[in-house]
């Protein structure tokens, strides 16, 4: 797990990424918000579960 | 790094099309093109020129803190084209980035003192980033509307995406 400390930057970089993609399609504040957690956390999800797959895969089988 | 011809280049073929857009476009669309290459000079100006200041400061602040913040984790020498030259096209997005790219980038990056090695790459990306976000910025330039200065957005007529109401049945059907 040496290193893995990087892994740390993807939550700011995830979340400007989703702010301007979502800025750019509405102009109320709040939605932008909401809809950029959301849509980070959904990104977020499908990466974990993923990548919990892929160790799962490499461990046992 | 560009060398001056390729530099010269550049210039003259944005010259050139700026000349030609100024000429041939209405002044609604000038001013559109204006703040299309305002918006790649500084991330966010072209939103404020055409009166959305708060989208326009909320693009700037947010662009220009996560470039300051991968440029702090590798030491503030912006990627040059040996380095990675994906990354260092990347920054071509935005004006500033470009031209701070051309400043910086004649000493090798390097991982900041005190900074686990391992972030080195992600600062990289950080900065590539912002540059590939000015691009969607700059597109969302050519689709918003233009509003007076301060003035917020007009909002959606009501029922506009709404099916118009159905027409009276004839006569005929009815009898």
């Amino acid at each position: 797990m040496k290193g893995v400390s990087y892994l740390l930057l993807y939550v700011p970089i995830c979340l400007v990424v989703m702010l301007v993609l979502e800025a750019c399609r509405s102009d109320n504040p709040a939605r932008i918000v909401r809809r950029s957690f959301s849509n980070f956390g959904m990104l977020t999800l499908v990466l974990v579960v993923g990548g919990a797959l892929v160790w799962t895969i490499n461990r046992w089988l | 790094m560009i060398s001056v011809r390729e530099a010269q280049f550049v210039a003259l073929a944005v010259a050139f099309v700026v000349v030609v857009v100024t000429v041939s476009a209405k002044k609604s669309e000038r001013i559109r093109g204006l703040a299309v290459l305002l918006a790649w000079l500084v991330p966010g100006a072209g939103h404020v020129l055409l009166g959305r200041w708060r989208k326009g400061l909320f693009f700037f602040s947010i662009l220009s803190a996560t470039y300051v913040f991968g440029l702090w984790i590798v030491g503030f020498k912006a990627i040059s084209w040996d380095d990675n030259p994906f990354y260092y096209v990347g920054q071509w997005g935005s004006g500033a980035t470009f031209a701070a790219a051309q400043l910086l980038s004649l000493q090798k990056p390097y991982p900041r003192e005190g900074i686990p090695p391992s972030w080195f790459d992600p600062g990289l990306l950080y900065v590539c980033v912002v540059g590939l976000l000015n691009l969607v910025v700059v597109i969302n330039v050519l689709e918003v509307k233009r509003s007076p200065a301060g003035a917020p957005a007009a909002p959606p007529a009501p029922g506009a995406s709404d099916p118009p109401p159905a027409a009276p049945a004839p006569p005929e059907a009815r009898a």
